[in-house]
């Protein structure tokens, strides 16, 4: 144990006896450890801030599609969907809808419009608002209005129609008359795409007058602690029963966020071998500097041994040496790299999360290539010919 | 059992340099008793230094047999060797050799540490070698802030510290003036004939070598009673 601490003693010694060598190599380790320590971190907040994100959509969400294929070329029906939420009470709100897109002009100006045929239910599943206005509910059935999403509105707003509510929506031939505008939401995950480019109308309305009527979609909102895999089960068995053999895919959120936390592990990942070619460049500089080490102390080296130190003394004294000289670096490395993560949150006004696996992995890192780049040198350093070494 | 505290015999040692053979020990015969203070002289280049690494267990011999305070040394185990030269050496330069960011206390330590002892042990026992060299008042100077005749005192008391079994010096005056160098042969004797340590001694000077109780001359590679 004494002899590990005159080994540590000697090493610190010796670092700090060649500063200015030791300061060059520390540099190279403090960018390597740093840049993995930042990508990794920067990883794991973008991981983060989208799993948040998503969340805020609403975890309690299930979409249910109608399955490909010849024997599942069946339609939902409109009077099937509505029951199921009293013969499944796990399931608390259906959102079936029907959507489809297509250009729409406006003078010369164009947008690419989302027609989707809704209910109330579709509003509350999505978290949807109204900014001016009223949403749809269920006493618009049949009727020719609609809500329009806010990319939309501010399209017509643009185009000739600076008050869309009360103005009126001619796509196909048929007059919508505008009662609401939409606050802008985020898309993705299970919530449909377009809603912000969309014109919603009544779905009974939708299913009359739009090209593609067929409901191929649903939202269902579950209940809490709802056990997945039982509700696909379920679900599919009802389905299957009530529609003559109708197949269904159930996607729940929950595996959603499974599938995007392992894209974005993987993302991470990327980022952290970016990260480590700068950590590659940084120890060949710490096993150059141990190599010119070793030169240089070719007579100690000798001397040691002729006063009686084993070989494994020698190598552990310069592998002691380049670990702790990649640990300092790797410590600095992680300050920095943590920093500079914290700094890209600021300024992206993402929530920063300190991601303490990078910590851990910055130490290991460094730890590891403190051993793998000291080793050869500390190995030559421990089989020079003590005579040839005290001589030079 | 063994008197001798070193017992070599028909010790051969040759070098190769491209081509030729360099034979630079021809069969050496030498036998150094317990206390004894024996001085080797020479020519340049007789082979004085290789059979000092020799006795050191620094190099390994073509052929002959080498036995240390009654142990045979066999050549095949580096960690025992270092073991030995740890245990039963202790070297003393014509350079010195101390580390040049180590103060003299901490010079004199390292062959202790390297047994693992601990460190307070280990500043006890070097204060206590650094006295006996009459040089305890430097103990905490690093080399560079001593004289030559200061510093072959650490490296001396360095060589005692782990109370070795033989001291061995390769010139240790060559880079003294006369009379430091005549201080430190005393210093020599003095540790000879008060603690019975046993030494050998290196010198191309031969009024130094008629000091010792006995003294042997190599030429080219021979061994001659001088
Ligand atoms: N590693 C080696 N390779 C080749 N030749 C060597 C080697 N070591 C020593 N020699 C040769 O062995 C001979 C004896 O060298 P050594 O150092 O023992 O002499 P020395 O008696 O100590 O001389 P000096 O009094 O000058 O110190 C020299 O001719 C030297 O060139
Ligand atoms: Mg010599």
């Amino acid at each position: 144990m004494n002899l590990l601490r005159v080994n540590f003693n000697e090493a610190f010694r010796s670092l700090w006896g060649a500063r200015q060598r030791s300061l060059l190599a520390l540099i190279g380790i403090v960018i390597g450890i740093g840049s993995v320590i930042a990508m990794v971190s920067i990883g794991t907040i973008v991981q983060q801030e989208s799993i948040r994100q998503f969340k805020d959509m609403g975890v309690d969400v299930v979409t249910i599609r109608r399955g490909f294929g010849e024997s599942a070329a069946v339609p939902f029906r409109a009077d099937v969907i509505a029951r199921l939420p009293q013969e499944k009470p796990q399931i608390l709100e259906v959102a079936p809808y029907v959507n489809s897109g297509g250009d729409y002009y406006r003078g010369r100006a164009k947008i690419n419009l989302e027609q989707m045929g809704v209910t109330a239910a579709f509003f509350s599943i999505n978290k949807l608002a109204a900014v001016k206005g009223r949403l749809l509910s269920d006493l618009d059935a049949n009727r020719y209005c609609c809500v329009v999403g806010a990319e939309l509105a501010a399209f017509l707003r643009q185009n000739g129609l600076s008050e869309p509510v009360g103005g009126r929506l001619t796509v196909n031939d048929r007059a919508y008359t505008i009662v609401g505008v939409l606050a802008p939401s985020a898309e993705g995950g299970l919530r449909p795409y377009g809603i912000n480019r969309g014109m919603l109308a009544p779905l009974s309305t939708a299913q009359r007058s739009f090209s593609n009527a067929d409901i191929n979609t649903i939202l269902a909102r579950v209940a809490p602690n709802t056990q997945i895999e039982r509700l696909k089960a379920e679900v599919s068995d009802y389905f299957a029963k009530k529609s003559r053999g109708a197949q269904v895919e159930i996607t729940s959120a929950e595996e959603l966020i499974e599938r995007m936390k392992k894209q974005m592990q993987m993302f991470s990942l990327l980022l952290g071998a970016i990260g480590s070619i700068a950590l590659i460049v940084g120890g060949i500089g710490v096993m150059n500097v141990m190599l010119i080490s070793v030169t240089e102390r070719r007579s100690e080296i000798g001397l040691r041994r002729a006063l009686g130190a084993q070989r494994g003394d020698i190598q552990s004294q310069f592998l002691i040496e380049s670990v702790i000289l990649c640990l300092v670096g790797g410590l600095i490395g992680i300050v920095l790299g943590t920093g500079v993560a914290f700094g890209f949150a600021r300024l992206s006004q993402w929530q920063f999360v300190m991601s303490y696996t990078a910590v851990l992995l910055g130490f290991g890192v460094s730890t590891l290539v403190g051993i793998f780049c000291g080793f050869y040198p500390a190995r030559t350093a421990s089989r020079l010919d003590p005579i040839k070494a005290l001589r030079s | 059992m063994n008197e001798q505290m070193l017992d070599i015999v028909d010790i051969r040692k040759s070098y190769r340099v491209g081509p030729t053979e360099v034979n630079v020990l021809k069969g050496i015969n030498l036998a150094v008793a317990r206390g004894e203070l024996l001085a080797i002289i020479g020519p340049s280049g007789s082979g004085k230094s290789t059979l000092m690494h020799m006795l050191g267990l620094l190099e390994k011999p073509d052929s002959g047999l080498y036995a240390i305070d009654g142990t045979r040394v066999t050549y095949d185990d580096d960690r025992a060797l270092s073991t030995l030269r740890n245990r039963k050496i202790g070297f003393v330069f014509q350079q010195y050799h101390l580390l040049p960011k180590l103060t003299a206390l901490e010079n004199v330590g390292v062959p202790l540490a390297y047994r693992g002892m601990a460190a307070d042990e280990i500043r006890k026992q070097s204060r206590t070698y650094l006295a006996k060299v009459d040089i305890e008042h430097r103990a905490l100077h690093r080399p560079n802030e001593m004289s030559g005749g200061q510093q072959q005192r650490v490296a001396i008391a360095r060589a005692l510290v782990g109370r070795p079994a033989i001291i061995l010096a390769d010139e240790p005056t060559g880079a003294l003036d006369q009379k430091t160098g005549e201080e430190i042969m005393e210093l020599f004797r003095r540790l000879n004939r008060e603690e019975g340590i046993t030494i050998v001694v290196i010198t191309h000077n031969p009024a130094l070598a008629c000091q010792c109780g006995r003294s042997v001359k190599i030429i080219d590679g021979m061994i001659y009673s001088a």
